[in-house]
């Protein structure tokens, strides 16, 4: 085998420009310096109602503003936060990103999101939901802007409920009438009597990363899991709400699949006709009435000492390093704005976090008939709820509710361990 | 590389200088060693080595992978022996191993002799099988999750309609772990099979001419010359399945993110939840650096003892 010198530099060549090319990669999906000096990059993930609606008030935006250009960036939910980080350690953020309000106090704690406090003054703070406003802040400082909220209600297939002998025109449709857990109980007996083996009374959404939808049940029971950074989740409270909702597994009320860690949603159960019942947000609202087959309707959560529901929804935040931090300020005013916020709001089934949208003000797209449900419920959001669920703990909390009752649920675990497990994983990350 | 050897070795003996011909002959013979396996080293050192490095300076690090890391020593290793899930998980991880790789590589040399011989279709049942390979591990996972789904997947289905009844594959540890072992032996078993293929086809014919002739029968041809010549495949094969399955990830992820319970919990899948879901990632980097340890040492001990690794006709 003859090899020239010649050959060899060619070698070379290629080596060094495979290696530059592969350096090169390493940016891709990166923020803050493309573009002109009016620039910006913003990364969300979304159904299709909602990337329409960003598309749709993002040309707005531009419109309004000579020369800004927003650069929108989708993708799947799945990735966003490990994106985010990635980018976030090597430097590259999107100038803006929307983030649940359980992450938003990791990256707030960690000093990466902009202080928006210059730009919003107490009149501006003032046209917000108090708790909500609470949701994006940290340690008093906001870091971000609730852009809007959702919260869970039952659906329930009414043919389901009707053969198991309920009729559907008694159903609970405010938070006044809504169902005790004893009355809840009693439907869900009924409906266990009357169901198949291969179908359940109802479905709980905590799966999937959505363990932290149980803290509804401690909340209802008027417990409270995090003071400060002491757990108060082991309380006679904390025992009422794991009780009764181990007593979902044990009296086969749920699929045996449904537990924290399955893998299957609580939507696909409702749809598919397992369960006569769901616990689901209100953005999935479209999804239902896209899939499912069957006449359904909305009621309110069940409530004990008093309702509850979970903290759903998103907020909007700007990285701390945006070359463009007036400018992305101003983008997140202008989400905000009552016009934007109702816009978005109607066309994704989501709830406005602006006490002048309070109410029907909105008027929503799809199935505007069950959606005052939720309203109502959102009402049920209390600032302490909120001040717990927004912690820079939730993360690790979330990991260790997925894991005890998991445990709790199909593991055969004993409560009064599982909530000392739950106490001890709740004081470590809050440490 | 011969020509170029004995080239220079000719050009020494004319020269007037003969230790420093050989001295440039012998350095151009190295420079064009390097220039090949220059490539694969330039890309090994930026996704492996550097990586590796990375990752055992983070697994010294409490970081949340970004602010400002907080250097914890040895603190990550200690908080692993204490921790029961880490434990729960490398058994986990080495009962998958093993329920996985025997099969894998029996069934893979099984399905070689059976589509080396004279079968009808055998390019059909080939591609069949080799077919989930060039799938990604993500979407074989999701077809495994409608099949063992629980509430309504086809095999509960089937089994509902010849009388057995529904598994708990999704609410039962044991069941959840036996779907993900079927799935991964479905996944790997075509690959094993082309390996075995390859060293099938190098063994020579008049071999078996001649164990016919001493008396073999088809199970002794078997036993004392396919499976000795099959060596090293089978050295290649073990060592690769063993690195794969200490390494599973996608296909569990996907199937059962690890549940019920921590019932199917492995290394990877508990490092990733460390890392990336909890945002530990120095905990996470340090399951990572076992993982890499354990399958070291294994790599070394099979490299040690394996007496067929190098065999060959």
């Amino acid at each position: 085998m003859k090899l020239s010198s010649k050959r060899m530099l060619g070698a070379a060549a290629v080596v060094t420009a495979g290696s530059l090319v592969l350096t090169g990669c390493a940016g891709f999906g990166g923020g803050g310096e493309e573009g002109g000096d009016q620039a910006l990059t913003f990364t969300t993930w979304g159904s299709e109602a909602e990337e329409a609606s960003f598309t749709e008030l993002i040309d707005q935006f531009e419109a309004e503003h000579d020369g800004a250009e927003v650069k929108l960036n989708v993708v799947p939910y799945d990735q966003m936060f490990s994106n985010i980080d990635a980018q976030l350690s090597s430097g590259d953020a999107p100038d803006l990103f929307r983030v649940d309000y359980g992450n938003l106090g990791v990256y707030s704690s960690q000093g990466q999101l902009l202080d928006l406090s210059p730009y919003f003054d107490n009149a501006e703070v003032d046209e917000f939901v108090p708790a909500m406003w609470e949701a994006v802040s940290y340690e008093g400082v906001p870091y971000g802007v609730p852009h809007q909220t959702d919260v869970s209600a039952v659906l329930v297939n009414t043919a389901m409920v009707e053969q198991a002998g309920i009729d559907p025109s008694t159903l609970p449709q405010t938070q006044e009438d809504a169902w005790t857990w004893q009355e809840f109980a009693d439907v869900a007996e009924q409906l266990r009597a009357s169901l198949p083996a291969d179908k359940y009374p109802f479905v709980y959404n905590w799966q999937l990363g959505g363990a932290p939808r149980w803290l509804s049940w401690l909340f209802q029971a008027d417990g409270t899991f995090l003071d400060g950074s002491t757990a108060t989740i082991d309380s006679a409270e904390g025992e009422q709400a794991l009780d009764f909702t181990k007593s979902f597994f044990e009296n086969d009320w749920v699929p045996p699949t449904s537990s924290t860690k399955g893998t299957v949603y609580a939507d696909s159960l409702f749809t598919e006709g397992t369960a006569a019942m769901a616990f689901i947000g209100s953005f999935l609202v479209p999804d239902v009435d896209y899939l499912a087959e069957f006449e359904w309707t909305a009621i309110p959560m069940p409530r004990d000492v008093r309702g509850a529901t979970d903290l759903g929804g998103n907020a909007l935040v700007a990285t701390k390093d945006t070359d463009n931090p007036d400018l992305a300020a101003e983008f997140l005013k202008f989400m905000t704005s009552a016009d934007a916020m109702s816009l978005f709001c109607a066309n994704t089934n989501e709830l406005p976090t602006r006490l002048d949208l309070e109410g029907d003000a909105v008027q929503f797209v799809i199935r505007p008939d069950v959606m005052p449900v939720f309203v109502d419920q959102a009402a049920t959001i209390e600032p302490s709820d909120v001040k717990q669920l927004t912690s820079p703990a939730m993360a690790a909390v979330n990991t260790a509710l997925q894991d005890q009752l998991e445990a709790a649920f199909i593991g055969g675990q004993s409560t009064a361990d599982t909530l000392s497990n739950l106490s001890a994983a709740i004081e470590e990350a809050a440490q | 590389m011969t020509t170029l050897t004995a080239r220079g070795r000719g050009h020494a003996t004319a020269s007037s200088r003969p230790r420093a011909a050989r001295r440039t002959a012998r350095l151009r013979e190295s420079l064009v060693g390097w220039g090949f396996a220059a490539p694969n080293l330039v890309l090994m050192t930026l996704f492996l080595f550097i990586p590796i490095v990375w990752a055992l300076i983070l697994s010294l690090q409490e970081t949340k992978g970004f602010g400002d890391p907080e250097w914890v020593g040895v603190d990550n290793y200690a908080k692993l022996v204490g921790d029961p899930v880490f434990w729960q998980s490398l058994a986990n991880t080495i009962v998958f191993t093993i329920a996985t790789v025997p099969i894998e590589l029996a069934g893979g040399l099984g399905l070689a002799v059976l589509l080396n011989s004279v079968l009808p279709a055998r390019g059909v049942f080939r591609t069949i099988i080799v077919l989930p390979m060039v799938i990604s591990g993500v979407a074989s996972g999701m077809i495994a999750v409608i099949l063992f789904y629980e509430s309504n997947g086809l095999l509960n289905k089937v089994l509902t309609a010849i009388g057995l009844g529904p598994v708990a594959w999704q609410s039962q540890g044991v069941p959840a772990m036996i779907s993900v072992v079927i799935a991964a032996i479905w996944l790997r078993i075509g690959f094993n099979m082309i390996i075995y293929l390859a060293g099938l086809q190098n063994i020579s014919p008049e071999l078996y001419e001649a164990a016919r002739i001493d008396g073999a029968s088809r199970w002794q041809q078997f036993r004392s010359v396919t499976v000795p010549l099959v060596g090293p495949s089978t050295f290649f094969l073990l060592i690769m399945n063993v690195i794969a399955s200490f390494q599973v990830f996608d296909l569990i992820f996907v199937m059962t993110g690890g549940g019920p319970g921590n019932a199917t919990s492995v290394l990877v899948t508990y490092a990733y939840r460390n890392g990336f879901q909890i945002r530990e990632q120095g905990y996470g980097a340090a399951i990572g650096i076992v993982i890499l340890v354990i399958t070291l040492a294994f790599t070394f001990i099979q490299w040690k003892t394996s007496r067929t690794r190098d065999l060959a006709e």
